[in-house]
C-alpha cells in the first residue's frame, strides 16, 4: 500500500486524546486554589491564594496566576475542572500512585495502550500512540503502536543504507514478542515522517508556545496531528511537581509552563481542536496544610484539568466538600488538617473522555477492568 | 602536541590510521600499531591516553548454537564480553571467574587506572584533595569547579571505568546501588556533592556490607540535598516534619513498598531523621554532613511496633537503621532487585528465596548475597540464558567492549545514552532507572543509530578497528561468533553479508540488545 494511503486512510473521526500527566503530584490546591475557603487561608497561612477577581471560576475556586493563559478556554466553555480527584488506593507513594493511575488500576499494561486495542484502525498504524520523549510512560503499554518521539527530524535511521535497512527489518520480522511489535512500529513509523518531512507544517498564527521541553513537544505533536498521520493518543509528561521545599516559585514557573503550552497548542491546531481532547492529571494531590520547609507533603485528592472542543466547560464538575477539618481524610496521628479527600475517581473522568473519542461501554470494561463507572459530566453531548 | 588535538579530528584520524594499517599489511598484527602521532598503542597505554585495548593471546570465540554457561556469567557479571574473554572464562572456570570478581581488591586494575587518571585528572585519584581524600566530613576543593565540568567527568569516569574496568562487578554492583540510591545531582548542591558521594558511599561499599551501605547512603550529602532531609527539622507545633526523605529511606532504599509500614511510620522516621543536615554555601565547612540536636525532634518515637525513648538524640537514627537493614522485607525487597537483575525480570520464586535467606545469614554481606545467587541453579539453568534484555548503558558498553574500541567516553558518546534515555546520573526521580525490559523496548531506533555511528566511526572520540579485529579473530564468522557469545546463525550470517554494514547490523540485530 502506498504510504499515504496509510496515512490518510479511515481516520481522523475520533479525533486525537492528549494525556499530559504532571509527574511528582501538582498541588491542586495550588493550581485551582477554594478561595473563599476559610480554612484554605489557616492551613496555608504562608502559601497565599489568589486574589484577583478576574482569576475566579466561580465562588468557590480561582485559578493560579500563572494559568491565566487558560482563562480564555474556560470561558469558551472549552475548559472543565476537576477537584478532589485521585484514586481510591490510598498510597503516596508517586511510583506507585503512578502506575496504578496509568494502569487504570491493579491491571497489566496502560490503560491508553487498552484504548488504543479497542479501536479498529489503531491495529494498522505505527503512529497511533505517541510519546512525546525519551520514554514510553505506562500508560501507552500495550498499546498496538506506540512511537517515542522526541524531535521530528530526530526520527531517522542516520546513515543507514537501504540494503542495510532491508536487511535490519528482515532479522526483526522473525522476533517474537514486544521487541518483533516494537521494531514493526519503528519501521511503520519512520515511513510516515519520512512523508511528513517532504511536506512540514508550520505553526498557525497567533499560536505562541514557551521556549521549554513542554512548548516544544506539544509543537511537535501539533505538527503530527495538522499531517494527519493517524495519531489517536498522545502522552507528553510535565515533570517536576514534588514541592516539599519552598514551593511558591516551583509552582508559578510549571504553570507558567503548562498554560502557556496548552493555550498556544489550542491555538495552533485551528480546525483540528474540535475534535482534540487534552487531558491534565497527576498521581495524587498534596497535603492541605503547608509544611516546616513553605512546601507541602504528599496528599491524597488533587485537581485534573479537561479541555478540548467536545468539552462542557467552563465548570468544576464533581463533588466538593470544602476544606473544614470534619471532612479531611485523617492523616496518620500528627495533630492539624487532614488530607483532601478524593471524593471524584479519575477514572470517571476517563471514561466519558474515552467515550467521546469512540469507546463503546464494552470498551470501557476492557479499558478499566473491575471499574464501577460514575462518569463525570465533562463531555458535550 | 598531536595528542592534545585528540577528539577534535576523530574523524580525520581514523583515516589516517586505516591507511597506516593497510599500509603496514597484516604482517604487523601482533605488533604495536604506530599511529598518525607518532606513539605506539603500547606507549599510549602506559601513558594513559587513549588507545586500543591490549588483546590476549588466546582468542577462541565460542562455537555453541546457544550461549554456553561461560558466556552467561560473562553476560551477566560484567559489561559484555570482550574478544578473548570467553577463551578465559571457559579455561580457568565460571567459578574461578566468579571467585574473582567478587573479591575485586585482587585484580589488577593498571590500564584502566592510568587510563581514568588521564582522562579525568583528580577524578580518579582516590587520595585527591579535590575530593577531601584527608577524611570523612570535608569535601575538599570539589567547590572550586564548575558544577557541569564535575558531572561531566563523574560520566566520563563512570563510562570509562564499566568499559575498561577489569573488576566488572564492582563496576556492575555501583551501576545497581546508583539506581537504588538514585541522586539527581540536578538539585541544589548535589551538583557537587554526588561526586564524593559516587566514591565515599556507593564505590566504597558497593560490595561491602548493606547495613553500611545504607547508613552511608542516607547521611550522604547528596542525598540530604536530594530528598530535603538538609531542611528537615524538629517541627514547631503544628507544623510537621518533612517526609520526603523517610518514605523513599522506607519504600525506595530498605523494605520495599509493600514492605508493612504504615504512614505513621513514614512520620515516625522523618521525625527520626531530623536534624540530620549537610552545610552550605552560608557556612563554613561547606559540604559537611552533621548532627543538628537542636534541629531534632527527641520525643519517643514508635516505628515498625518498636518504641523508641526520648532523648536519643542521633541514636535514633542509628537505632531506626538498624531495625530497616537486616528486617525480612528488606532482605526480600533487595533480593528481589538482585535477581531482577541478574536472573531474569521475573525471577523464580525460589531464588529469590534462596538470595534473601543468604543475605540474612550474611547480615547484610554483599558478597556473600551474590555468592549465593550465582551458585543457584536458577541463576545458571539454561532457560535463563539470553532473557535479559540490556538496559541502553549496558548495550553501549557491550558494544565497545565486544568491538574491542578506543574511546574517550566523550560527549558524543554521552549524547548517545541521553537520546536512548539512559544517561548515568540523569535519573530525575528517586526510584532509579527501570530495569525491566518493557520501559527500554520502545527505543530500538536510537540503539539502531548508535550501532550504525559506532560502525562507521561517526562518534568522536571513540573507534574501532573492524580489519584488525577480524583478522586477528580469524574471520568475519569468528568475529561475528566472538561478538554475539554464540556461533552466528545462517539469516544473521546472509543478512550481515547483505546488508553492506555487517560489523552495525549485528551491534544492531535482535541478538545482541540481550544477555
Amino acid at each position: 500500500m502506498h504510504p499515504q494511503a496509510l496515512i490518510t486512510g479511515e481516520r481522523g473521526t475520533a479525533g486525537t486524546l492528549v494525556v499530559v500527566f504532571l509527574r511528582g503530584a501538582a498541588d491542586g490546591l495550588a493550581l485551582v486554589a477554594p478561595w473563599s475557603d476559610p480554612h484554605h487561608a489557616r492551613a496555608r497561612p504562608r502559601l497565599r491564594a489568589p486574589e484577583q477577581a478576574e482569576l475566579r471560576l466561580d465562588d468557590r475556586f480561582a485559578l493560579h496566576p500563572r494559568l491565566a493563559p487558560l482563562l480564555g478556554a474556560w470561558r469558551e466553555g472549552e475548559l472543565a475542572v476537576v477537584h478532589a480527584c485521585g484514586m481510591a488506593e490510598d498510597t503516596r507513594s508517586h511510583f506507585e500512585a503512578q502506575d496504578l493511575m496509568e494502569h487504570g488500576g491493579v491491571t497489566a499494561g496502560g490503560w491508553l495502550g487498552r484504548f488504543l486495542r479497542t479501536r479498529p484502525a489503531a491495529a494498522h498504524g505505527g503512529l497511533a500512540g505517541v510519546a512525546i520523549g525519551r520514554a514510553l510512560p505506562e500508560c501507552l503499554l500495550g498499546a498496538p503502536g506506540a512511537a517515542v518521539l522526541e524531535r521530528l527530524e530526530d526520527f531517522a535511521l542516520g546513515g543507514a543504507q537501504p540494503a542495510w535497512r532491508s536487511q535490519l527489518e528482515r532479522l526483526y520480522a522473525m522476533q517474537q514478542g514486544r521487541l518483533g511489535a516494537s521494531a514493526r512500529d519503528t519501521f511503520l513509523a519512520l515511513r510516515r515522517v519520512e512523508e511528513i518531512r517532504r511536506q512540514p507544517p508550520v505553526a498557525a498564527a497567533g499560536a505562541a508556545y514557551g521556549r521549554d521541553d513542554f512548548s516544544a513537544g506539544l509543537a511537535r505533536l501539533a505538527q503530527l496531528l495538522k499531517a494527519d498521520v493517524g495519531v489517536e493518543a498522545a502522552a507528553i509528561d510535565l515533570p517536576g511537581w514534588d514541592s516539599h521545599f519552598a514551593q511558591e516559585g516551583q509552582v508559578e514557573r510549571l504553570s507558567d509552563r503548562l498554560a502557556t503550552g496548552l493555550a498556544a497548542f489550542r491555538r495552533d491546531l485551528g480546525a483540528r481542536w474540535a475534535t482534540t481532547t487534552v487531558v491534565v492529571m497527576t498521581e495524587f494531590g498534596r497535603t492541605v496544610e503547608e509544611n516546616s520547609a513553605f512546601g507541602t507533603d504528599h496528599g491524597r485528592g488533587g485537581a485534573m484539568f479537561v479541555l478540548g472542543g467536545r468539552v462542557r466547560g467552563g465548570q468544576v464538575v464533581g463533588a466538593w466538600k470544602g476544606l473544614h477539618p470534619d471532612v479531611l481524610e485523617p492523616r496518620g496521628f500528627l495533630e492539624g488538617y487532614g488530607d483532601l479527600p478524593v471524593l471524584n475517581n479519575y477514572r470517571d473522568v476517563l471514561g466519558p473522555v474515552l467515550a467521546a473519542h469512540g469507546a463503546t461501554k464494552a470498551d470501557l470494561a476492557t479499558v478499566f477492568p473491575g471499574h464501577r463507572p460514575a462518569s463525570l459530566p465533562v463531555m458535550r453531548g | 602536541m598531536a595528542f592534545a588535538t585528540w577528539g577534535d579530528s576523530a574523524e580525520g584520524r581514523v583515516s589516517v590510521s586505516r591507511r597506516q594499517f593497510l599500509a603496514a599489511g597484516a604482517g604487523v598484527v601482533g605488533a604495536s600499531a604506530v599511529r598518525a602521532d607518532g606513539w605506539p598503542d603500547e606507549l599510549r597505554r602506559w601513558l594513559g591516553r587513549p588507545a586500543p585495548p591490549t588483546l590476549p593471546g588466546d582468542l577462541t570465540p565460542p562455537v555453541g548454537e546457544r550461549p554456553d554457561l561461560a558466556g552467561h556469567v560473562l553476560g551477566r557479571l560484567t559489561f559484555g564480553a570482550r574478544p578473548g574473554d570467553h577463551a578465559r572464562v571457559s579455561r580457568i572456570g565460571v567459578d574461578a571467574f566468579i571467585a574473582e570478581q567478587l573479591a575485586p581488591e585482587g585484580i589488577r586494575d593498571d590500564e584502566c587506572a592510568r587510563l581514568l587518571r588521564h582522562e579525568c585528572d583528580e577524578l580518579a585519584d582516590p587520595r585527591s584533595s579535590l575530593l577531601g581524600g584527608a577524611g570523612p566530613g570535608g569535601v575538599g576543593e570539589l567547590y572550586e569547579y564548575k558544577d557541569k565540568v564535575l558531572l561531566a567527568q563523574l560520566t566520563r569516569a563512570t563510562l570509562l571505568r564499566a568499559v575498561r574496568s577489569e573488576r566488572q562487578l564492582l563496576e556492575v554492583m555501583t551501576a545497581f546501588w546508583t539506581d537504588h540510591f538514585n541522586v539527581d545531582p540536578s538539585k541544589g548542591e548535589a551538583r557537587w556533592l554526588k561526586v564524593v558521594e559516587d566514591r565515599d558511599v556507593i564505590r566504597a561499599h558497593a560490595l561491602g556490607r548493606f547495613p553500611e551501605l545504607l547508613r552511608a547512603a542516607t547521611l550522604g550529602p547528596a542525598m540530604l540535598w536530594y530528598l530535603d532531609g538538609r531542611v528537615n527539622r524538629r517541627a514547631a507545633p503544628g507544623e510537621r516534619p518533612n517526609e520526603n526523605h523517610a518514605r523513599e529511606l522506607l519504600e525506595l532504599h530498605t523494605l520495599g513498598v509493600h514492605g508493612g509500614y504504615t504512614q505513621e511510620d513514614v512520620e515516625q522516621v522523618a521525625r527520626g531523621l531530623s536534624g540530620w543536615t549537610v552545610r552550605d554555601r552560608r557556612r563554613f565547612g561547606r559540604g559537611r554532613v552533621e548532627f543538628d540536636a537542636g534541629r531534632h525532634d527527641d520525643g519517643p518515637k514508635r516505628v515498625l511496633g518498636r518504641e523508641l525513648p526520648a532523648g536519643r538524640g542521633a541514636e535514633d537514627l542509628t537505632a531506626i537503621l538498624d531495625l530497616l537493614a537486616l528486617h525480612p522485607s528488606t532482605a526480600r525487597h533487595l533480593a528481589e532487585k538482585l535477581c531482577r537483575r541478574f536472573v531474569a525480570d521475573e525471577p523464580p520464586v525460589r531464588i529469590v528465596e534462596r538470595v534473601a535467606a543468604a543475605y540474612l545469614e550474611a547480615r547484610g554481606g554483599i558478597r556473600e548475597t551474590l555468592a549465593a545467587l550465582f551458585a543457584a541453579e536458577e541463576f545458571r539453568d539454561p532457560a535463563c540464558r539470553g532473557v535479559k534484555f540490556k538496559r541502553p548503558f549496558h548495550l553501549v558498553v557491550s558494544a565497545l567492549r565486544a568491538t574491542a574500541a578506543e574511546t574517550d567516553a566523550g560527549p558524543a558518546l554521552v549524547e548517545h545514552l541521553l537520546r536512548m534515555g539512559h544517561a548515568p546520573f540523569r535519573h530525575a526521580t528517586p526510584e532509579g532507572y527501570p530495569e525491566a525490559a518493557h520501559h527500554w523496548e520502545s527505543g530500538l531506533l536510537w540503539r539502531w543509530n548508535f550501532a550504525l555511528a559506532l560502525a562507521d566511526g561517526r562518534i568522536r572520540g571513540t573507534r574501532i578497528d573492524v580489519a584488525r579485529l577480524r583478522d586477528r579473530l580469524g574471520g568475519e564468522e569468528a568475529l561475528m561468533a566472538s561478538v554475539l557469545g554464540r556461533r552466528p546463525e545462517a539469516e544473521e550470517q546472509s543478512a550481515c553479508a547483505a546488508s553492506g554494514g555487517g560489523l552495525a547490523l549485528l551491534l544492531a540485530s535482535p541478538a545482541f540488545q540481550w544477555t
